[in-house]
């Protein structure tokens, strides 16, 4: 009998092709959604961005930070700074944010990471509320009272409203793929690996001859400078920025971190559960003020007990699924496959 | 409130929606009973609730006022109020105000209590081109929190309230007919009120300069603020009598009681913010008798809602009678902006068109509960500004009283007593 070892199975082809088709339709979403719906797209986008991106940090580097607001805010921070006194255009300001945060995340990431296990986490709120406390102190930028971005500078995206709603709508959806994609041939590649084997056991995974420091430092900083540019793309749709708003601890992390946990950590296709999950909670329940927040708490205890591994951790175990293939299975024959 | 998920369903809507604004432009004038839209954001849950503590009943009290709806150019529109809440947030704020704009498409947004609601809102609203009426925020914040400026001004977006220059002369006021040493100390946060009242040039350090008082102001301090010991030391140091700052409530208990063990004992404190709500007042116990602030609105203001003819008084008796609690500031104001919101929509040329809504915001001169609101008397375009007094809380029984001791900037709003200096 012939036995081969490939990577796809045949769920998973079919259910990338859906996949590729649901893109397909959300791109043209331009033509066929309402205002209210492409900035609600929109937002998704951007937040299952950041949880792709925590999700990569915290389920298979290990690196369990509740301080990614730090960048969040640091790139809508760089959006405003240098369209408001360098006069670049958003777009331009908001990549030079993504790399500027790639390089000032590499000292940061010296310092965090002599921390461990819970003290590295608390070290990341720590480093984040530095760079609260910093942008509040610079007056050019409003201090602790914030700026608004000047309208013109948003109109200078595109001339007719509808031209401006596409294009903020397309670069978060641009930004939302550059960000699955970078994170699943990364995982792919070599070094999807070596992180594998970090996630699942470090002192081997260092036995085995990986790099751990080296990989944590480069999954970091490629975090690090993504978070930053999703954070400019959210200022530049909230228009106005204050520290309070731009390193909000439950805004960019406490959400994001529901989010990766309910749909199911170290897995690639929890975070797009758990964003979908989220979503449908803030739609229907937001207007409930304090209630709705203690929904998601109930939620999120709930899930942690009944399914450790999230939700995709729960339906993948049962069926043995994976949409995105990055496991290596053995098959015999073309047609049957084993786990 | 109104919950909108019928308008939030993922796919499917799309075409609709799109054609919807198209058809509405045409047919809401000849329809048998056109709807216009209010949009209102209000900070209901967070550290701000305390400010939309009334809305509920403002928002009854509107609706029931409005339950024959609004005639512009005889014809009767019905009025739709969707209220949510911008859980004290900012970027909630902006969140909220965008599906109201976006997916409620309503006529006209109003927002109210602070720069955190006020400004995101009002940011939204401009871009979106609708138009916004907002209050209950001081103008420097909104306007110069905005990057607004005043040879420009904004186009969709106006604001009625009070402006700094008014709490200085208010404050300075009331502190020359205290007796106390001209001798002051600042406290001053980093957040949006407490730069703009410690600004050097457009705050409280020139003007209290200009009228001979010496003002010791150590710095700003971080909003939840634990130690205010180097600050109390400064002060003593400086022999100050009287207080002065902007402060969120945590912020000035701990300060007050601090002061206490420190053994600083001002003569007057005068405080702005944190001072504006009995609970408060009552949470500090005795030490909450005497301290002073100024004072936007109160039910002897001798205004009378154009609404519903109600005189201030009989508001705030309403409010106290529906809700067992004692009357606060922002209920005026709430009820004023919804005032102002029918005036315009009745006056509006075309409601269709909002550039004709805004040419009716500009052109109001309306006699509302809170005073005289017309954009043309404004300090700068997009600004009009109402009158301001200041006054003392003070024990009587076991309640407190906010009463009025100082209205030289405003001599149309009645004295209530005279101030008494702290112990």
């Amino acid at each position: 009998m012939n036995t081969r070892v490939t990577r796809s199975s045949r769920f998973s082809n079919g259910a990338l092709a859906v996949l590729a088709l649901l893109v397909v339709v959300l791109l043209t979403a331009p033509w066929w959604a309402g205002r209210a719906e492409l900035r609600l797209f929109g937002e998704i986008y951007l937040y299952l961005s950041l949880a792709c991106l925590w999700n990569l940090m915290a389920g298979y580097a290990g690196l369990v930070s509740v301080g990614q607001q730090a960048y969040v805010g640091f790139g809508g921070y760089m959006l405003f700074a240098l369209t408001i006194y360098a006069g670049i255009h958003p777009v331009a300001a908001i990549i030079a944010g993504g790399l500027l945060a790639a390089a000032i995340s590499i000292p940061v990431a010296t310092l965090i990471f002599r921390l461990n296990g819970a003290y590295f986490a608390i070290g990341t709120w720590v480093v984040a509320e530095v760079f609260r406390l910093s942008f509040a102190q610079v007056s050019a930028l409003g201090g602790g009272s914030g700026s608004s971005l000047p309208v013109a500078i948003v109109k200078s995206l595109a001339d007719s409203r509808s031209a401006r709603e596409s294009l903020s709508y397309y670069l978060a959806i641009g930004s939302l793929i550059l960000v699955f994609a970078a994170i699943y041939f990364l995982l792919r590649s070599n070094r999807g690996i070596a992180l594998t084997a970090i996630r699942d056991n470090e002192s081997a995974a260092a036995e085995l001859g990986v790099n751990v420091w080296r990989t944590k430092l480069e999954i970091y900083v490629v975090t690090s400078a993504l978070t930053a540019i999703i954070g400019g793309l959210i200022f530049l749709q909230k228009l106005r920025i204050s520290p309070e708003a731009a390193f909000s601890v439950n805004d960019w992390t406490a959400f994001v971190i529901f989010i990766v946990v309910i749909g199911g950590i170290g897995t690639l296709e929890g975070p797009i559960i758990g964003t979908i999950i989220f979503f449908l909670l803030r739609e229907t329940l937001a207007d409930f003020g304090t209630t709705y927040l203690m929904i998601l708490g109930l939620v999120a205890i709930i899930v942690m007990i009944k399914a450790p591994k999230g939700l995709w951790g729960l339906i993948s175990q049962r069926y043995d699924l994976e949409i995105f293939p990055l496991r290596y299975r053995v098959q015999q024959s073309a047609t049957t496959e084993q786990g | 409130m109104k919950s909108n998920l019928s308008r939030r369903k993922f796919l499917g809507t799309g075409a609709a929606l799109l054609a919807a604004p198209a058809i509405l432009t045409h047919t809401r004038a000849y329809a048998a009973d056109p709807v216009i839209k209010i949009g209102h954001v209000s900070p209901r849950t967070g550290p701000l609730a305390g400010f939309a503590e009334a809305d509920d009943f403002v928002l009854k009290g509107i609706q029931a006022a409005l339950s024959e709806g609004i005639e512009n150019n005889g014809k009767r529109y019905s009025v739709e109020i969707i209220s949510k809440d911008s859980q004290s947030n900012p970027n909630r704020a902006a969140e909220v105000a965008a599906d109201l704009i976006l997916g409620d498409e309503v006529d006209i947004i109003v927002a109210a209590s602070t720069p955190d609601t006020t400004n995101p809102v009002a940011d939204q609203a401009e871009l979106n081109e609708v138009p916004c009426i907002t209050t209950d925020c001081p103008w420097q914040p909104y306007f110069f929190g905005r990057n607004g400026n005043p040879a420009e001004g904004f186009e969709y977006t106006y604001h009625f309230f009070w402006g700094l220059e008014d709490v200085i002369a208010n404050f300075i006021d009331l502190w020359d007919a205290s007796g106390a040493a001209k001798n002051i100390g600042g406290l001053f946060p980093n957040d949006a009120d407490g730069n703009a009242w410690g600004h050097p040039e457009l705050g409280f350090p020139k003007p209290l300069a200009d009228a001979g008082f010496t003002l010791t102001d150590p710095g700003r301090y971080q909003p939840l603020n634990d130690d205010f010991s180097n600050y109390i030391s400064a002060f003593k140091e400086a022999g100050c009598e009287l207080i002065t700052g902007n402060m969120i409530p945590p912020d000035f208990a701990t300060f007050w009681s601090q002061a206490a063990q420190q053994g600083f004992k001002p003569k007057v404190v005068t405080i702005g913010k944190a001072l504006l709500f009995p609970s408060v007042i009552e949470s500090l116990g005795d030490r909450g008798d005497g301290l002073t602030s100024e004072i936007w609105w109160t039910p002897s203001h001798p205004f009378s809602s154009s609404m519903t003819g109600e005189s201030a008084k009989a508001l705030a008796d309403s409010y106290t009678a529906d809700s067992g609690r004692p009357w606060t500031q922002p209920i005026g104001f709430k009820h004023a902006l919804f005032e102002v919101v029918r005036d315009v929509v009745s006056r509006s040329a075309d409601l269709d068109d909002p550039m004709a809504t805004i040419d009716a915001i500009k052109s109001t001169s309306l006699s509302t509960i809170v005073g005289d609101v017309n954009w043309a008397n404004g300090p700068i375009p997009n600004v009009t500004k109402t009158p301001l007094v200041a006054g003392q809380w003070q024990k009587s029984g076991d309640a407190f009283d906010l009463v009025v001791t100082n209205n030289k900037q405003a001599p149309q709003i009645p004295l209530g007593g005279e101030l008494k200096l702290l112990g």
